[in-house]
């Protein structure tokens, strides 16, 4: 049994929160916030302890699980890693290589297992389609497109729209698809994007990404953080022999549309892909089970590392105007 | 009276559609499809039985029968010389597109027709698109707010032939497949493309044209967009592929598939899934609009300066992908 405790009671820390108390070898001890009435309630909720400090919390649990902004990871990981308790991290691992470079460092030396939750290697669509491609199902991959995003994410002190801090739609949201395309393609030669980050406009950034990989094929990304008609994903696999294509707008088995009040006329229609396993519990299950059987979990802190390193080389790119080259590979 | 139309060359398969149109005009009273010259006789006498018009045995004697314009569909290298045939004749000129494979080409050609007093116009036709249109308007309206960023998509399928002989056609899909949106995005932002980059390959099809374009585009008034212009579609795609446009703004953004209305026919005849388009004839604007030009002898509404404007940024984009930079526009004379 692991005893787990979550640093951070936003809408991921209360996600992972559901899929801890309904796995059978973990036990939610409680959480951790550097708001201490918002943890206190959270916990509540979900009848476990609030902890005044993080040291407290890491007397009295085996994991952590890491769901606070981006720039804070590194000094939770420090001292997780610094207790000896393995670390279940959010996306991006780091703001910056060098503090990915450290939590690595430090993790390898504590003995520990450091995951970064790079959940969309567990939603189904994208597992598919990796498992298709590395099947052949699309011959040789020579053009590949993403697409992610919806609305201007609100948060805890508006933290997103703090570049500093979150490092915009680029480091923030399409980390998810440079991981994947990463583990499905392989590793990335060269990156070059556009955005309106450097703009600073109220609460719109967008961005444009083209990367050519060490394969040869293409990719194309779009990080949007400008359509408010909500949030959607798309991706296109071509082949030489075939093509794979998602589109989430397309992949809803279930739309209500209720009636507004009054009747005749208004309401709007939400559709819902209801799964039966959700893929934040399978990630979580995939790193307790890891721990657990003292194995390495199939994504590595590298991995975390490599993808915040795609995603900085954009944003380079994106200030620069430059193409930018990734360094070393393996 | 109906402008007098001949038809030089059917090797782009788009001379069909337009000759389907100029019989459509001919039937409002609009126009007159005279006749087709062709380099290849057999297509040219196959052709002008299918439309009921005559074959000429030369383009000589096509541009003598007494025509006020052609319409010019030959690979895309032979865009300069028959257009400069036409001009030299007093012949107004509908010119395929990519208007030229060289800036030189696309240069001699606005200049010939200059010289000669006849019109060139570029066929784009998606300009012509209710779809484009009515962005257009939204956009000039403002209810997007200022533009900020465009992604485009013209993707398509290899279309074999000529089309893969970089020496008849200028390249392989980025020639092919980037004049229409970068047209359509300089014709919304009233902006010229300053810089290209460009991720360029030939993945699909490995042979010595390319087949995979990405194109990073900025503009004057730093707006940026990428243009898929890859002919990525697989040979059982339900369709030919496609022209997207989705525009951001400051207070919204637009997204249009511009040949979202079809129907889906499922055909256990031919094992085949095929998308059957139902929304306007976009050809027919664009032809209709050339012959309104000629018989009135007002500006042509898309010239051989814009064709030659969106050619230059897929010249660029070769450029770019052989540098492995982004390039500067305008090219070098």
């Amino acid at each position: 049994m692991l005893r787990v405790g979550i640093v951070g009671v936003g809408t991921m820390g209360r996600t992972h929160a559901s899929a801890y108390i309904k796995l059978p070898n973990t036990q939610l001890i409680g959480f951790y916030d550097a708001v201490t009435e918002a943890a206190q309630r959270v916990a509540s909720q979900f009848g476990v302890q609030a902890f005044p400090t993080y040291e407290a919390m890491l007397e009295q649990v085996d994991m952590v699980d890491i769901c606070t902004p981006t720039p804070t990871h590194l000094d939770l990981v420090l001292k997780a890693a610094g207790a000896g308790k393995h670390i279940l991290c959010e996306k991006p691992l780091g703001r910056t290589l060098q503090q990915c470079e450290q939590m690595i460092e430090a993790a390898s030396n504590a003995g520990v297992t450091l995951m970064p939750a790079q959940v969309l290697r567990f939603f189904p669509e994208f597992k598919q389609a990796h498992d298709l491609v590395l099947a052949g199902a699309v011959g040789k991959p020579a053009a590949i497109r993403t697409r992610r995003g919806g609305p201007y994410p609100r948060a805890a002190n508006d933290w997103y729209a703090d570049f500093e801090q979150s490092g915009g739609p680029i480091l923030d949201m399409v980390i998810h698809d440079f991981d994947w395309l990463r583990w499905t393609f392989g590793e990335v030669e060269r990156v070059f994007a556009k955005a309106l980050t450097f703009k600073k406009l109220d609460h719109i950034d967008y961005a444009l990404i083209t990367l050519r990989l060490k394969s040869g094929a293409i990719a194309h990304v779009e990080a949007n953080w400008a359509d408010p008609s909500g949030f959607k994903v798309d991706f296109e696999i071509a082949g030489d022999a075939g093509m794979i294509a998602f589109d989430s707008r397309f992949a809803m088995p279930l739309t209500v549309a209720k009636q507004e009040s009054g009747g005749g006329g208004g309401g709007v229609a939400v559709p819902e892909s209801p799964l039966a396993e959700d893929p934040y519990m399978l990630e979580i299950k995939h790193f307790v089970d890891s721990v657990e059987a003292g194995q390495q979990p199939s994504i590595t802190a590298v991995d975390g590392m490599k993808a915040v390193e795609i995603a900085l080389a954009a944003i380079e790119s994106a200030r620069t105007g430059k193409v930018i080259r990734l360094g070393g590979g393996a | 009276m109906a402008v007098r139309i001949g038809m030089m060359s059917f090797a782009h398969m788009h001379a069909y559609s337009y000759a389907h149109c100029v019989k459509q005009l001919e039937a409002e009273g609009r126009a007159q499809l005279v006749g087709v010259a062709d380099d290849d006789p057999q297509r040219g006498q196959q052709v002008a039985q299918q439309y009921g018009t005559r074959f000429y045995e030369s383009y000589e004697a096509l541009l003598d029968a007494g025509i006020d314009a052609v319409i010019v569909c030959p690979e895309n290298v032979k865009h300069r010389p028959l257009t400069e045939m036409a001009a030299k004749a007093g012949k107004h000129v509908l010119c395929e597109k990519p208007l030229a494979t060289s800036k030189a080409d696309g240069r001699a050609m606005i200049e010939v027709c200059k010289a000669n007093g006849v019109q060139l116009m570029t066929a784009f036709p998606c300009r012509f698109s209710p779809s484009y249109i009515r962005l257009k308007q939204m956009v000039e309206a403002g209810e997007l707010g200022e533009v900020l960023a465009i992604r485009g998509t013209n993707r398509g399928r290899n279309p074999g032939g000529w089309f893969i002989v970089p020496e008849l056609s200028g390249g392989g899909a980025v020639i092919d497949h980037t004049v229409h949106v970068t047209d359509l995005c300089r014709d919304l932002l009233h902006s010229e493309v300053v810089e290209v980059y460009a991720e360029i390959g030939n993945g699909f099809c490995h042979s010595d044209f390319d087949d995979t374009g990405m194109l990073t585009l900025t503009f004057a008034n730093d707006v940026f967009a990428t243009l898929d212009s890859s002919w990525s579609r697989p040979k059982v795609f339900p369709t030919w592929g496609d022209v997207t446009l989705q525009v951001v703004g400051t207070k919204g953004l637009v997204y249009m598939d511009m040949f979202a209305q079809n129907s889906t026919l499922y055909d256990d005849r031919n094992m085949r899934i095929t998308l059957e388009h139902w929304g306007s004839s976009i050809d027919y604007g664009l032809v209709s609009a050339f012959v309104e030009s000629v018989a009135s002898g007002k500006p042509v509404p898309i010239t051989g300066e814009d064709g030659l404007a969106a050619a230059e940024v897929a010249f660029a984009a070769y450029e770019s992908a052989k540098r492995g930079e982004p390039v500067q526009l305008p090219l070098p004379e």
